[in-house]
């Protein structure tokens, strides 16, 4: 049935400007593999070494999140996480967003968190950044707790974000950096 | 103690601790999949290592193209052992590719943390 509509399908994301996306289990291997496809086909192309390295870091960022906060999971202790990762370039600008599922209960603080980071400048950030690497990781996080602000230093826009509610348990929170 | 030596993967860098020339390296990329995991038995390495206190010239080589947040925080750490020996015989090189602004900027913030030892940001 899909083949029918695959074309049109492929025309749609063409016409977004997305130049790659992932949806499913993300791994690790997916990580190493996208992530060197990507930082080659940026090569190729005339963008600019620097926004073809920021570009990579935020998509490590983002697939990294996936992969460890991710709720949907292909088993409970699984190393892949379910999510979406979109790249793509839209008038001159890269963005990158990511996407999965979370529980409803942690949809305040992250939420929180991520407002107080949007209205952060530049210099803010970079405080903040050095401040948090070096306070101890909160206890639900599994990388540096600080991906975020990374992605925001790296971001030329303010990071948007939104959050859906899936059911009494879930939500789907999605967030995007563009470059 | 015996020289600690990596081997670079996709998304992990080239370790080489040298304890006979005082000489170690990080060279790469990373952005591993754990990487606590990874990095423990390099921390425990250098824990050990200072511990011994030799007290010659001691050179540390960073010469990352790309590191992840985690990383970071990581290498912040390893920066922070150093330091805190207040030995003033250590020198950490910071080296990155010359058009590499980004790297370089990463270099001079680690280099605002450190008080006791040599932090030097060179190009390659």
């Amino acid at each position: 049935m899909l083949s029918q509509s695959l074309y049109s399908y492929k025309s749609a994301l063409d016409r977004e400007g997305i130049i790659f996306t992932f949806c499913g289990p993300i791994s690790h291997d997916i990580v190493e593999g996208v992530g060197i496809t990507l930082k080659s086909q940026l090569a190729e192309s005339d963008v600019k070494q620097t926004t073809a390295m920021k570009v990579f870091a935020v998509f490590i960022e983002q697939v990294q999140n996936v992969i460890n906060y991710s709720q949907e999971r292909t088993d409970f202790d699984s190393d892949m996480g379910m999510g979406i990762i979109v790249v793509g370039e839209y008038e001159d600008k890269h963005f990158i967003v990511g996407g999965n599922k979370i529980r409803n209960s942690k949809v305040p603080v992250l939420e929180q968190n991520l407002r107080e980071l949007v209205a952060m400048d530049k210099d803010e950030l970079k405080v903040f950044y050095k401040q948090r690497r070096k306070s101890n990781t909160s206890e639900d996080s599994k990388g540096a707790g600080i991906g975020f602000i990374e992605m925001a230093r790296k971001a030329s826009e303010p990071l948007e974000f939104s959050f859906e509610k899936i059911d009494d348990d879930y939500s789907f929170f999605s967030i995007e950096a563009d470059i | 103690m015996t020289r600690l030596q990596i081997e670079k993967t996709k998304s992990s860098p080239e370790i080489d601790f040298n304890p006979k020339t005082h000489i170690h390296l990080i060279k790469g990329e990373s952005y591993p999949e754990n990487t606590q995991q990874f990095y423990d038995p390099i921390l425990d390495w250098i824990n050990s290592y200072l511990a011994e206190g030799y007290d010659g010239d001691i050179v540390f080589n960073i010469e990352l193209i790309y590191f992840n947040s985690s990383s970071s925080k990581i290498l912040l750490d390893i920066f922070d052992m150093l330091d805190d020996t207040k030995n003033k015989k250590i020198t950490v090189n910071w080296v990155h590719d010359e058009d590499d602004e980004a790297m370089e900027e990463y270099g001079e913030e680690f280099e605002e943390d450190i008080e006791n030892i040599k932090f030097n940001i060179t190009t390659k």
